[in-house]
């Protein structure tokens, strides 16, 4: 199984309990459309994309989403969230190869 | 004379060639651009996300792209939904003229606290960009906004 890079942001930076603040989630990956053609070979390159990304808080489950191929290469997904006190939050995303992976945050409200 | 008409010949020769070339190249730009596996029309794909139903236009669905893009292969899109969280169920990206007419679906919970949804997509072409927000009790409201793309992204 390939590595993916992501990166879970959570802005702003600094948060108390009961705020709404937004968590932004960046993967590299290709997401090929299956329409490309390999310039040097002249193939068309096979589909490769993300179809599913789950967020979880403490292991709730509380956003899905399911990206089609027209999402941009390398996406990034932004939602908001409330923050209800000290926990993880947990990306776990799969794409149409079969490949899972996962990535955690801790979230620390202050104050 | 002979001569003159093969050099007024020779001339011609080149022209017509010239003239077969462009034919078979906009021959080669008529045919249909390539479908891929997840082909879906637009229509079909509102009838999909709204169970048939359709969705009413309305100001209460906040769509933010850009005007022109002048790439089409990154496009930020930006989406919120003036309605308690509670009321809310799912957002989707939609495209009028992608041979996907699908970008994402988003199901929303709860937690989420405001009904917020950002990503970057790909436009093959100048087009609409379609949100629809469904809501608890069924229905579905939406927004679209054209965006001029000079670059294609698709393909």
């Amino acid at each position: 199984m390939a590595k993916r890079k992501s990166i879970i942001k959570i802005k702003p930076r600094r948060y108390k309990v009961g705020d709404i603040v937004k968590v932004d989630f960046i993967v590299i990956h290709p997401m090929e459309t299956g329409m490309r053609k390999d310039k040097k070979t002249g193939k068309i390159k096979p589909m490769h994309y993300i179809n599913e990304v789950k967020f979880y808080f403490n292991d709730e489950l509380f956003t899905t989403i399911l990206p089609w191929e027209t999402v941009s290469t390398n996406p990034y997904f932004s939602i908001n969230m409330k923050v209800t006190g000290p926990g993880v939050i947990k990306v776990v995303y799969k794409d149409n190869l079969g490949e899972v992976h996962e990535k955690s945050k801790k979230v620390k409200p202050k104050g | 004379m002979e001569r003159r008409s093969f050099i007024k010949g020779l001339g011609a020769l080149p022209a017509i060639g010239l003239l077969g070339a462009g034919s078979v190249n906009l021959l080669a730009k008529e045919k249909k651009a390539p479908k891929g596996k997840n082909a879906i029309s637009f229509k079909k794909a509102l009838a999909v996300v709204t169970d048939g139903k359709g969705a009413k236009e309305s100001a209460k669905v906040k769509l933010i792209v850009p005007e022109i893009a002048e790439n089409g292969a990154v496009v930020p899109v930006k989406i919120s939904v003036d309605e308690p969280i509670e009321n809310v169920k799912s957002i989707h990206i939609l495209t009028t003229k992608n041979s996907n007419a699908r970008c994402a679906d988003v199901f929303l919970s709860p937690r989420n606290g405001r009904a917020y949804f950002a990503t970057r997509i790909k436009l093959g072409g100048t087009q609409e960009v379609v949100a629809v927000a469904v809501l608890k009790n069924g229905t579905a409201i939406m927004a679209k906004k054209s965006v001029k793309v000079t670059i294609g992204g698709c393909g």
